[in-house]
């Protein structure tokens, strides 16, 4: 449905966008992530066409994207900023916003009453959006970029700065608007959020891609493994000889002393079968404790732990 | 076709939100009525002249040249009322001795009493004055052509004379005969001044904090071009300059009897004017960062441009070269066109100028905000 090719963007000297590259199916949740500076809001402002002076190009079903403005129809964006008018109300804000999209008049009204009962505004639909807290406003800015149902939705940290319940509501909206075929690309800091809600992780840095795919095959990209702590009424010496012929790429003794070892396991499913060994050998294991490797794991290692500005 | 439906959008939703402000008639209506009340009772002192003077002559004359000279002074814009005894209540009144006749005969100079009631127009006045120079000097001459005989006889016995002598009165070129004053000016003055503040407070305010809350950058996520943004941004500011035009003109109209002289003409000139100030306040709000700022621009701006552009008072009673500084102000434009409509019976040929500078203006101003526009900080 969209394609990026070589999406390149500079401000002076700095390379936001370096020779981007990606693409995105119907109905797929994207979650990008990256630093500060990686370049997500400017990857967003491209597509939001709201940038320019860029090279690379941008299809959307074929079409380059910024040749038809009609396009715009079927593109949702919610922004980082709560972009609306406080002095209107809720349904006055989706019925103007609403308006701007080439949604038929008698529909616009419909649409906006049942995206505001979708983001749990109904019952405050005529009041002054000032009045809102900042998660109303956010569900808020969510659905503004609903209202038209496009095919295509892009959301610049939609769940900065709002508690724990409003951010569990816009997760579930997103995985919803996916679920219902809207290709969807969401960038945020948070990693647990697109664990949760994305179906695809792109990790990037520096404008660039450094790793995509779904969460376990980020985990194998970059090599991490679970690390397995055992405990149990056993030698050290017993322990090695029980395991001596698994040692190797998937099954590392990391330590080994009396009644407790450590071991690095690249693939989880090879943990029952490094149990069964030490049964069959009569060692008594009275704890196991898997660590299993973390999108903070991945993305540290992949972007690195110095500060970002 | 859906292009101009997305700019009518967007500008009507300015103009809604503008109007919505709750201090919003407090500044365009009540306090704009308050100065026109003030400054309109101040130069209501001026005058309105009524549409025919009147004139009383009191003719005592026991010769004949007394009913001649009245039919001298006889013209359209004066009701010659005459009588035999001096009234109690007139306006305006001429005493015609009983003598009248026979200094003329004598060729003996005599003085005319002439008397004013004190508060009757003085441009009325003016009037009837001139007519009676016009008179004495025609009474003179025909003596002088005719001799002392019986003049009415003798005109009536040569009507193609009767013509012969003709005074006409002339100004000299530059002379103010009319000095704007009373509602007429100080309505067209304060409308003009307050389209100046509130379209350049509102629209600058407008345009910055849509700027500075991303607002402007999301409504380009809509298949809105930069371009209809602008023109969105120029209309929604321009409608609320007619709007204040269309409140003050109708609350003056209502209220105060305001006589714009042509309608469609004193509205086109509002038209421009307010184009001009709309793209003056977004080139200001694209510019400006902090609504302290713009409040204080625009302030300044609207009472200097209104002060120098003859808002405040006539640009007609100011010095010449006061008037030729004034020039810098498009308010002096917008008032020089009102009051040539209103006060010298203008026509289009007689605001061509006015109104040609105006729209200059406008372009100009509309081609630099378009280039200072900025969707973000």
């Amino acid at each position: 449905m969209l394609e990026i090719k070589n999406l390149t963007k500079s401000y002076g000297d700095v390379v936001a966008l370096d020779r981007f590259s990606l693409d995105l199916k119907k109905g797929e949740v994207l979650g990008l992530l990256g630093p500060n500076g990686a370049g997500k809001t400017t990857l967003i402002s491209i597509l939001a066409g709201t940038l320019r002076d860029f090279t690379g190009t941008v299809t959307f079903e074929g079409r380059n994207l910024f040749s038809d403005r009609t396009l715009k129809n079927r593109i949702g964006i919610v922004p980082q900023d709560m972009a609306f008018y406080d002095d209107l109300n809720a349904m006055d804000n989706l019925l103007f916003w609403g308006g701007l999209y080439d949604v038929p008049r008698a529909d616009l009204k419909r649409r906006a009453v049942e995206i505001l009962d979708l983001v749990e505004l109904a019952g405050r639909a005529k009041e002054p959006v000032k009045n809102f807290s900042g998660g109303m406003k956010r569900r808020l800015n969510t659905a503004i970029g609903l209202l038209h149902k496009p095919d295509l939705l892009l959301l610049d940290e939609p769940t900065v700065g709002i508690d724990v319940q409003a951010k569990v509501s816009i997760l579930d909206i997103i995985r919803n608007v996916g679920a219902a075929g809207t290709a969807v690309i969401f960038t945020t800091h948070q990693l647990a959020e697109v664990e949760t809600t994305c179906s695809r992780i792109a990790i990037m840095d520096h404008g660039r891609i450094l790793a995509q795919g779904t969460f376990d095959e980020l985990i194998r990209i970059v090599g991490e493994r679970d690390i397995v702590e055992i405990a149990g009424d056993f030698a050290a010496g017993a322990f090695s000889e029980a395991l001596r012929d698994m040692a190797g790429a998937d099954v590392e003794l990391l330590s080994v002393a009396d009644n407790l070892a450590s071991l690095a396991v690249s693939d989880s499913g090879r943990i029952p079968r490094v149990m069964d060994r030490l049964f069959q050998n009569k060692l008594a294991v009275t704890d196991l404790k898997i660590q299993t490797p973390g999108l903070e794991t991945v993305f540290l290692k992949l972007t690195g732990r110095s500060l970002r500005d | 076709m859906r292009r101009i439906q997305r700019i009518l959008h967007v500008a009507g939703n300015d103009l809604r939100l503008m109007v919505g402000d709750k201090v919003f008639f407090f500044w365009t209506l009540a306090f704009p009525i308050l100065f026109i009340f003030l400054f309109g009772l101040l130069y209501k002192a001026g005058d309105n002249a009524p549409a025919v003077a009147e004139m009383t002559v009191v003719n005592l004359d026991q010769g004949r040249w007394g009913s001649y000279f009245i039919k001298k002074i006889e013209a359209p814009g004066i009701a010659v009322t005459v009588t035999d005894k001096e009234p109690a209540e007139y306006v305006r009144m001429i005493i015609l001795p009983a003598d009248f006749s026979a200094q003329i005969e004598a060729r003996r100079g005599q003085a005319l009493a002439f008397k004013k009631r004190s508060g009757a127009s003085t441009s009325a006045a003016a009037r009837v004055e001139t007519r009676l120079y016009q008179a004495i000097a025609r009474t003179i001459s025909e003596l002088v052509l005719y001799g002392p005989g019986d003049l009415t006889k003798f005109l009536d016995g040569h009507p193609a004379f009767r013509e012969l002598v003709v005074v006409k009165g002339e100004f000299p070129p530059k002379t103010v005969t009319v000095v704007p004053s009373g509602f007429d000016h100080v309505i067209p003055g304060t409308t003009i001044q307050f389209i100046m503040m509130m379209v350049l407070i509102y629209g600058g305010i407008g345009v910055m904090e849509d700027r500075k809350k991303g607002i402007l950058g999301r409504l380009l996520f809509s298949p809105l071009s930069t371009g209809e943004l602008f023109q969105a941004k120029l209309l929604g500011r321009w409608g609320l300059g007619l709007l204040q035009a269309l409140m003050l003109f109708t609350v003056g109209k209502i209220f105060f009897r305001l006589n714009l002289g042509s309608v469609p003409l004193a509205l086109l000139v509002i038209a421009v004017f307010s184009l001009a100030m709309a793209a003056l306040s977004v080139f200001i709000g694209s510019l400006c960062t902090k609504e302290d700022v713009i409040v204080g621009l625009s302030v300044l701006l609207a009472n200097i441009f209104a002060a120098l552009g003859g808002c405040w008072w006539p640009n007609e009673i100011v010095p010449q070269a006061v008037r030729v500084v004034a020039r810098i102000s498009p308010a002096y434009w917008a008032m020089d066109a009102l009051h040539k409509l209103t006060f010298f019976q203008g026509k289009f040929a007689d605001i061509a100028l006015p109104v040609g500078v105006l729209a200059a203006l406008a372009a100009v101003l509309t081609a630099v905000a378009g280039r200072s526009f900025r969707i973000r900080d």
